[in-house]
C-alpha cells in the first residue's frame, strides 16, 4: 500500500470508528418516558356507606410478578372490627374499586390485568359476606378509584369511565353498556371548551341522579365537573377560591354520600400544588368549599371520605381531614409505618390501615386524638404466584 | 422481543432427547453419504476401464503450469475449516436448540437499535418454532462447510465453499450476532468486534478469489493492511471518551470493561479460568485508565505497522499481536465457547488467522505446484470454460478419476443439504413443531369411554347438547371467562387449531365449558369471545348454563374450579378431551399453555389438529 492511499484509509477508519462512537453515545441519550398529564391517583382508598366503611388496598408483593393482590376490607356499621372481604372469582392485580350507592349495595369492579382486557363485576348487598356477578364492563376500567359510581336511589344505574376515557352507562340488570360521552366529545362542548378539557378523571352522580364527569382542565382556575342534563352538558363544578383562581385543576375524587356530592381537588402542580375539598347540594352548582391544604410537592398517597361527606388525605405520610362545617383542615398524628389509607367512622375515630406484605394492622385513633393505638391484625391468606 | 423465545426450559428432557435423536439420525444419513461416495470411486477405480478413467473430455493442448495454493490462502482455508467443524459440533450442545434464540440471540440483540431486534427478532421466532431442524441444520451446515474447505485447496470446488461460507457466514453475522453489535453503545475490539462471523465471511469472499489473483499483488493489499487499517479505527474508538472504557469504577460500578468481564466470570467453566477472570476484572477495576491506554496504544501501533508493509517491522509486532490477542481471547472473552451455550471461539482466532495469513501474503511469492495441472486450470475461460468443466464432471470416468480430496467435499456439500433442507422445509410451514407442546405437558393419553352428556348454553344463548355434536370430532375444553394468563392462551390455541384444519373445520366442533363458580353468566362467554376475536370463528362453542348444570359438567369430566381467597383466580383443572364421531373420549390432553409464547401456541394448535385429524381418519 501506498503511503498516500495508507492515509486516506487510516482516516476513512478513524472517521468510521468516530461515527460509531457517536451512534453508541447517542443510543444511551434515547431513553426516557413521556410524563402523565392527569396526576396519577393512587386506588388506595376507604369509603364510608350505610352499610360501613369500606377499604381497598393493595398487599402481597411485587406488582411486576403480579404478585399484589387487592383487597376488599369492611368494618360494619356499628363495629370497629375490620372483616376480610374481597370479592371471589377474579385476580384482581390490576386493581379493584369499589362504588357504593345510598343503600346497603356494593359493587366491586376487578381492573383487567396481564391478557384480561374487559371489567368483570361483582356485587354484594350484605356487606360483602355473599357476592354475586354482574354482566361485565366491555371494556377496561380507568385506573382511577372513581372510575365507577352507582347511581343514588333505587334504579342503581352504574357509571364507568374506562381506560380510553369514555364514559359508559348502565343498570345492574342489562348486560349492554352505552357510552356517554368521551374526552374528546366532551370537551367540544361549551362546557369543555371554557375548561379547556384534557382528561378525564372520575365519574360520579349528583344525589338527584343526574350523570357527572369530571377531569382536569387546561384552562386556570375552573374546576371540570359536567352534569348530563338530559344529553347536555354542562358546567357543574364549583366556583375555584380566588387565591388559586391562577391554578389549573384536576378534579381526583368524586363521591356521592347521603344528600350531597363531595369531590376532592388539586389546585397547581409541583410544590404549589394544593388539595381542597368541595361539597354540592343536591342540584349541581352549590358547592360548598373548603380551605386549601398545602402538600408541598408531595403526592396524594389516598384519599378516603366518611360517612357524613368527610374526607382525608394522605400526602407525605401525613394525613389531613376534614369536614363540610370545619374551617381548616385537621393533622392527625403521625402515621403509623405501612398506612396505606385511612378510614374515617360516622362519628367515632379514624383508623390507620397499615399494610405490610398480606398483614393488615389497624391502628385506631386515641381518645383525644394525640396518638395510634394498634387494636386489630389481620393476616390474609394471599396465594403467591396464583397469577403467573 | 415477543416471538423470540419459545419459552421452553433449554434443558427440557423432551426437547434435549428428541434434538439428540434427531442428530443421531441425522449423523447416520451423514455418515453413510461419506461411505457410499467412498465405496462408488473406489469401485469405479477398481472396475472401470482404464481408458475411461484417463479420458479427458477436454482437449488440454499444452498442460500449463500452475500455482500450488499460497500460504496466505491454505492459512484462512485450513484455519477457518477447522473453526467451522468447531462451531458445528458446538451447535450440537443439548441446550442449543431451544436455548440459542433466548439465550444468545436475545441478549445480544437487546442493546441494539429497534430494527435490528425487528430482524433478528424474525429470525429468532422462525428458530424457536421449529428448534429441532433448526438446531441441526446449524450444526450439519457448519460441519459441512467446515470439511469443504478442509478438503477442496483448489479449483471450483474450492472457490465455491468460500462463497458459501460468505453466504452462511452474513446469515450468522447478522441474525445469529445483531450485526456483531456494530449498531449496539459499547463496540469494542476488546469484546470481538466486528463479530466473529463476519470475519468468517470475509475469510471465505479471500478464499474465493480466482486463481488468477493468488499471482497478484492484491493479497498483500488487502490483508495485512485491511487489518491495520480496522485495528486503528477501534484504537480510535477505544480512545473515545465517555464511553466507560478509561475508567474501571465509575460511581462505585464496575467500568464497561471490567462489568463485561464480570459477567462472564459466572459462566460454567473451570474454576482456574474463571478465577483468571475475576483477577483481571478486579485489576482492570483498579487500574481502569491504564489497562485501556495499553489497549488503545497496542492497537494502534499493531494497526500503523501493519500498514507499513514492511516486513523485519511486522514480524516481532505480529508476534506481539498473537499474545494480545490470545490474552484478550481468555481474559477478556473467556474463549466463547463454554457455558453450554456457546457458539463458537469468537473474534481473536480468527484475527490471529488475518494477521498471520497477511503477513505470509506479503512474504511469500507464489510457487509454482509441482503436481500435473488439473483440467479445470486449464479449461477454457467464462462460459464455455463452466460448461467443459461440467461436462468433465459428469463423464463417465470424472469419479473414478477425482482426487480423494475432490470426493470428501462433495461429500461434504452433501452434508450441508443433509442440515438445510429440513430446516428449509420446516421453515416453509408456519406452524411450530408439536415438540414444545409435548415438553410442556406430555404426550396425549389414550382414552376410550362414552362421553359424559351434558347440555348447556352457548354464547349465543341457543341450548347446546353433546348429543347434538355427535358425527363431528369434538375438541373440549374448560376455560374461566375472566382468567387473566392461561385460559385466553389456550383460546388462541382452538383458534390457531380452527384455522389449521381449514376443509376438516366442518367436521370438528371447538368447545369450551366455562370453568368459574362466580363468573359464568353468558356476558361474561360472549365478553370473552370478544376479547379472543373468537366471534367470527365457525365451529366455537363457548358454552355456560346454571351453576349446578356446570358443577355436573365438571364433576362428570373431572374438572376441578375453585374459588381462591384474596383476589386469587379461580383455580381449575387445563385438560382438553379429544372426543370422535361416536361420541367417546379418545384422548385427554394435558392443556397447561405453559410460556404461552407465540411458537408454543403455535405448537398445541397443531397438536389440536392432529389429533382431531387423527379421529377423523380413524373413523
Amino acid at each position: 500500500m501506498t503511503r498516500p492511499v495508507a492515509v486516506g484509509v487510516t482516516c476513512a477508519a478513524v472517521g468510521a470508528a468516530v461515527l460509531a462512537g457517536g451512534c453508541g453515545s447517542v443510543a444511551r441519550q434515547q431513553q426516557g418516558y413521556s410524563s402523565r398529564v392527569v396526576p396519577a391517583i393512587s386506588m388506595q382508598t376507604s369509603l364510608g356507606s350505610a352499610a360501613g366503611t369500606w377499604a381497598t388496598l393493595v398487599m402481597g408483593g411485587s406488582a411486576a410478578q403480579y404478585n399484589n393482590f387487592w383487597q376488599l376490607f369492611v368494618r360494619p356499621a356499628g363495629t370497629s372490627t375490620w372483616k376480610l372481604v374481597t370479592p371471589p372469582g377474579t385476580a384482581d392485580n390490576g386493581g379493584l374499586v369499589l362504588a357504593v350507592g345510598s343503600g346497603p349495595t356494593a359493587i366491586g369492579a376487578f381492573r383487567p390485568s396481564q391478557l384480561l382486557t374487559f371489567t368483570p363485576l361483582i356485587q354484594t348487598s350484605d356487606g360483602g359476606h355473599a357476592w354475586s356477578a354482574l354482566s361485565p364492563l366491555d371494556a377496561a376500567l380507568a385506573s382511577t378509584p372513581a372510575a365507577l359510581a352507582v347511581e343514588p336511589g333505587s334504579s342503581g344505574h352504574l357509571l364507568a369511565l374506562t381506560s380510553s376515557s369514555t364514559a359508559e352507562q348502565t343498570s345492574p340488570a342489562a348486560a349492554k353498556w352505552t357510552a356517554l360521552a368521551t374526552v374528546r366529545t366532551l370537551a367540544a362542548t361549551p362546557a369543555g371548551r371554557q375548561c379547556g378539557l384534557r382528561a378525564l378523571s372520575a365519574a360520579g352522580y349528583l344525589p338527584s341522579g343526574v350523570p357527572l364527569l369530571a377531569g382536569e382542565c387546561s384552562h386556570p382556575g375552573i374546576a371540570g365537573i359536567f352534569a348530563d342534563h338530559g344529553g347536555s352538558w354542562q358546567a357543574a363544578g364549583p366556583a375555584v377560591p380566588p387565591s388559586l383562581a391562577g391554578q389549573d385543576v384536576t378534579v381526583l375524587r368524586l363521591l356521592t354520600a347521603g344528600n350531597e356530592t363531595v369531590a376532592l381537588l388539586q389546585a397547581g402542580n409541583g410544590h404549589d400544588a394544593s388539595l381542597f375539598a368541595a361539597w354540592s347540594g343536591p342540584a349541581a352548582g352549590q358547592w360548598t368549599i373548603s380551605p386549601a391544604l398545602g402538600v408541598r410537592g408531595a403526592a396524594l398517597t389516598s384519599a378516603s371520605f366518611g360517612p357524613a361527606g368527610s374526607v382525608a388525605a394522605i400526602t407525605g405520610g401525613t394525613a389531613a381531614v376534614i369536614t363540610r362545617s370545619a374551617r381548616s383542615w385537621q393533622y392527625l398524628p403521625a402515621l403509623p409505618p405501612g398506612t396505606a389509607t385511612v378510614a374515617l367512622g360516622t362519628a367515632g375515630p379514624a383508623d390507620a390501615l397499615a399494610v405490610h406484605g398480606s398483614r393488615l394492622t389497624v391502628w385506631q385513633l386515641a381518645t383525644g386524638g394525640q396518638g395510634w393505638t394498634r387494636v386489630q391484625v389481620v393476616n390474609v391468606p394471599i396465594e403467591y404466584g396464583s397469577s403467573d | 422481543m415477543p416471538g423470540m423465545n419459545s419459552g421452553i426450559n433449554v434443558s427440557d428432557p423432551t426437547v434435549v432427547a428428541a434434538f439428540r435423536s434427531a442428530l443421531l439420525h441425522q449423523g447416520l444419513i451423514a455418515l453413510l453419504i461419506f461411505v457410499v461416495l467412498g465405496l462408488a470411486w473406489l469401485s469405479l477405480r477398481e472396475f472401470l476401464p482404464a481408458a475411461w478413467r484417463s479420458a479427458k473430455t477436454v482437449p488440454d493442448p499444452a498442460p500449463a503450469p500452475v500455482l500450488a495454493e499460497p500460504s496466505w490462502r491454505q492459512v484462512l482455508r485450513v484455519g477457518f475449516g477447522i473453526i467451522w467443524i468447531f462451531d458445528g459440533i458446538l451447535q450440537a450442545q443439548p441446550k442449543m436448540a431451544v436455548g440459542l434464540p433466548s439465550q444468545v440471540i436475545e441478549p445480544v440483540a437487546a442493546t441494539s437499535p429497534h430494527w435490528v431486534q425487528e430482524l433478528v427478532n424474525w429470525a429468532g421466532t422462525s428458530w424457536s418454532y421449529h428448534p429441532m431442524q433448526a438446531g441441526a441444520a446449524a450444526v450439519w451446515i457448519q460441519i459441512g462447510i467446515g470439511i469443504w474447505l478442509l478438503t477442496a485447496p483448489r479449483g471450483p470446488l474450492s472457490r465455491l465453499a468460500g462463497l458459501v461460507t460468505v453466504g452462511w457466514g452474513l446469515v450468522v453475522w447478522v441474525f445469529g450476532e445483531s450485526f456483531g453489535g456494530i449498531f449496539a453503545p459499547g463496540l469494542t475490539w476488546l469484546f470481538g468486534a466486528p463479530g466473529a462471523a463476519l470475519l468468517y465471511a470475509v475469510a471465505g469472499a479471500l478464499i474465493a478469489l480466482p486463481e488468477s489473483a493468488w499471482r497478484s499483488r492484491l493479497p498483500s493489499r488487502l490483508l495485512l493492511p485491511g487489518v491495520g487499517v480496522f485495528l486503528i479505527g477501534m484504537a480510535v474508538l477505544q480512545a473515545w471518551p465517555g464511553r466507560g472504557f478509561w475508567q474501571g469504577t465509575a460511581h462505585g460500578k464496575p467500568g464497561t470493561l471490567a462489568s463485561m468481564t464480570a459477567s462472564m466470570a459466572p459462566t460454567p467453566q473451570p474454576h482456574l479460568l474463571s478465577s483468571w477472570i475475576t483477577a483481571f476484572t478486579g485489576f482492570d477495576e483498579a487500574h481502569g485508565f491504564a489497562v485501556n491506554l495499553f489497549a488503545v496504544i497496542a492497537l494502534a501501533i499493531v494497526g500503523v505497522t501493519f500498514l507499513s508493509g514492511r516486513p523485519r517491522l511486522i514480524r516481532p509486532v505480529l508476534i506481539a499481536f498473537v499474545v494480545l490477542s490470545l490474552a484478550d481471547w481468555v481474559l477478556i472473552e473467556d474463549f466463547g465457547f463454554f457455558g453450554g451455550l456457546g457458539t463458537d471461539p469468537n473474534s481473536m482466532i480468527p484475527f490471529i488467522l488475518f494477521a498471520t495469513a497477511g503477513y505470509l501474503a506479503l512474504v511469500a511469492a507464489p510457487e509454482p505446484a509441482a503436481e500435473p495441472a488439473a483440467a479445470a486450470a486449464t479449461a477454457p475461460a467464462g462460459l464455455a470454460g463452466w460448461r467443459s468443466r461440467l461436462r468433465a464432471a459428469l463423464a463417465p470416468g470424472a469419479l473414478a478419476s477425482a482426487r480423494l480430496d475432490s470426493v470428501a467435499a462433495v461429500g461434504a456439500i452433501g452434508v450441508i443439504i443433509l442440515g438445510a433442507v429440513p430446516m428449509a422445509a420446516a421453515q416453509a410451514s408456519p406452524v411450530a413443531d408439536t415438540i414444545l407442546a409435548q415438553s410442556v405437558d406430555g404426550s396425549n393419553a389414550p382414552l376410550d369411554f362414552a362421553a359424559p352428556a351434558f347440555q348447556l348454553t352457548d354464547q349465543h344463548g341457543r341450548q347446546v347438547s353433546l348429543a347434538s355434536l355427535h358425527g363431528k370430532v369434538v375438541l373440549l375444553t374448560f376455560l374461566d371467562p375472566v382468567c387473566t394468563s392461561d385460559c385466553p392462551l389456550i383460546a388462541q390455541e382452538f383458534k390457531q387449531a380452527g384455522q389449521l384444519l381449514k376443509a376438516d373445520t366442518q367436521r370438528v366442533e371447538l368447545v369450551a365449558i366455562v370453568a368459574n363458580p362466580v363468573d359464568y353468566q353468558l356476558g361474561y362467554t360472549q365478553a370473552f369471545d370478544q376479547q379472543e376475536g373468537l366471534t367470527g370463528v365457525r365451529n366455537w362453542l363457548y358454552l355456560t348454563g346454571s351453576l349446578s348444570a356446570l358443577q355436573r359438567v365438571w364433576r362428570d369430566y373431572g374438572i376441578v374450579a375453585d374459588v381462591e381467597p384474596a383476589g386469587a383466580m379461580v383455580g381449575h383443572t387445563e385438560a382438553t378431551f379429544a372426543i370422535d364421531q361416536n361420541g367417546d373420549v379418545r384422548y385427554e390432553m394435558g392443556f397447561d399453555p405453559g410460556p404461552g409464547t407465540a411458537a408454543t401456541v403455535s405448537s398445541f394448535a397443531a397438536e389440536l389438529r392432529d389429533t382431531a385429524q387423527q379421529l377423523l381418519s380413524s373413523s
